[in-house]
């Protein structure tokens, strides 16, 4: 079980890949009640001048929270923020890599700030954003 | 002696960073095996903080800090080197839709330089904007290697810098604390202040440099339509 004092600057989590399909994302978007044609219809996206079909930036926001709640394990950490920055969609029917690098930690208050991304196949970051990490 | 320098980098003054100085500045040291930079100069979004002093994170990391800003305007974003008062005082540093020719023009007569950044990306870079209005005058570098290009904008730049003659900068126009110079500029001689980074800019030798780490490529991704249909 991960402990607090082990935790580094630079240690990293994933690369995790993640083939995300088309049926995932459409899925994840009526779940949510967010059924809206840019979610689940290539044609309907590209009416409004999108590329196709993008998941939700809820759904962006939760594979990088799942990202970093692997990497917390059993140790009893909590997740305390996750903040991102969308700079380019994220499609379906590609390969997405899930980054994550810790980049401080704070000993007083047993904090762990990580920065997290979602990058595509060709290493262009789509979202990025920062993390922290409470221990007990 | 040499000394490479990140030309772009925001730190959490700028309002879509995420990245305190100091963590920069530790994360530098840690990677200096991988990104054998000497400093950074922070240039935040549309501000200038002239009264911030950076003298004891300095010291404390071995490294430089200096101080530019980028800026917005009609042919897209710009970084300002070697800025005074007198500079911010002429110009806006917020509005987003300040005169390119104007801004090279004037900066340069009060002592700066201003070097268009990211040229290659939509909206935001030169070679859009000269696709539909004549090129500027009195452009001496640009950007070529920016960490956060996708896809093909860094060539597009490097085309321009061809086609124009303009001198090529790199930085890593990092807004995440992991990803400070993963570009940066290599210049011949010593680089000590902003006063001595203009001079070289526009006077000495220097390259962009590229630290970014080589992936190991990513299988192509298999559309749903054939998944489905070859189980």
């Amino acid at each position: 079980m991960m402990k607090f004092d082990a935790v580094k600057i630079g240690d990293t989590l994933g690369p995790q890949e993640i083939y995300l399909s088309k049926d995932q994302v459409r899925t994840y978007a009526r779940t949510c009640g967010m059924d809206v044609p840019r979610f689940t219809d290539d044609a309907a996206a590209r009416a409004e001048g999108l590329p196709g079909m993008i998941a939700p930036g809820n759904m962006s926001l939760g594979m990088l929270s799942r990202l970093v709640t692997d990497w917390i394990g059993s140790s009893g950490a909590r997740l305390a923020r996750l903040g991102t920055t969308y700079r380019q969609p994220v499609q379906p029917d590609h390969t997405i890599t899930l980054n994550g690098f810790v980049t401080h930690v704070e000993p007083a208050e047993k904090r762990v700030d990580i920065d997290v991304w979602i990058e595509n196949e060709d290493a262009e970051r789509l979202v990025i954003g920062t993390a922290s990490v409470e221990f007990p | 002696m040499a000394t490479i320098l990140d030309l772009h980098s925001h730190s959490e003054a700028s309002e879509d960073s995420r990245a305190p100085l100091e963590a920069y500045l530790n994360w530098i040291k840690l990677r200096h095996h991988e990104r054998p930079v000497d400093g950074i100069v922070l240039t935040e979004h549309r501000q200038f903080n002239a009264g911030a002093d950076y003298r004891a994170l300095e010291d404390k990391f071995g490294l430089m800090v200096l101080k530019a800003s980028e800026v917005e305007t009609d042919y897209g974003h710009v970084l300002v080197f070697g800025v005074t008062g007198e500079m911010t005082r002429r110009f806006d540093f917020a509005n987003v839709r300040l005169s390119a020719q104007e801004l090279i023009d004037e900066v340069a007569r009060m002592g700066g330089l201003a070097v268009p950044c990211h040229p290659g990306r939509p909206n935001v870079g030169l070679c859009e904007h000269y696709g539909a209005k004549p090129p500027l005058n009195n452009v001496v570098a640009v950007e070529v290697l920016n960490g956060g290009s996708r896809k093909g904008e860094d060539a597009r730049s490097m085309e321009l810098v061809r086609r124009y003659g303009y001198r090529a900068v790199g930085g890593s126009d990092s807004h995440l604390v992991s990803l400070i110079a993963l570009c940066a500029t290599r210049f011949e001689a010593e680089v000590r202040s902003i006063d001595g980074l203009v001079r070289e800019l526009k006077e000495g030798k220097y390259e962009p440099v590229d630290f970014r780490p080589k992936r190991k490529p990513v299988p192509a991704a298999v559309p749903d339509e054939v998944s489905h249909n070859g189980g």
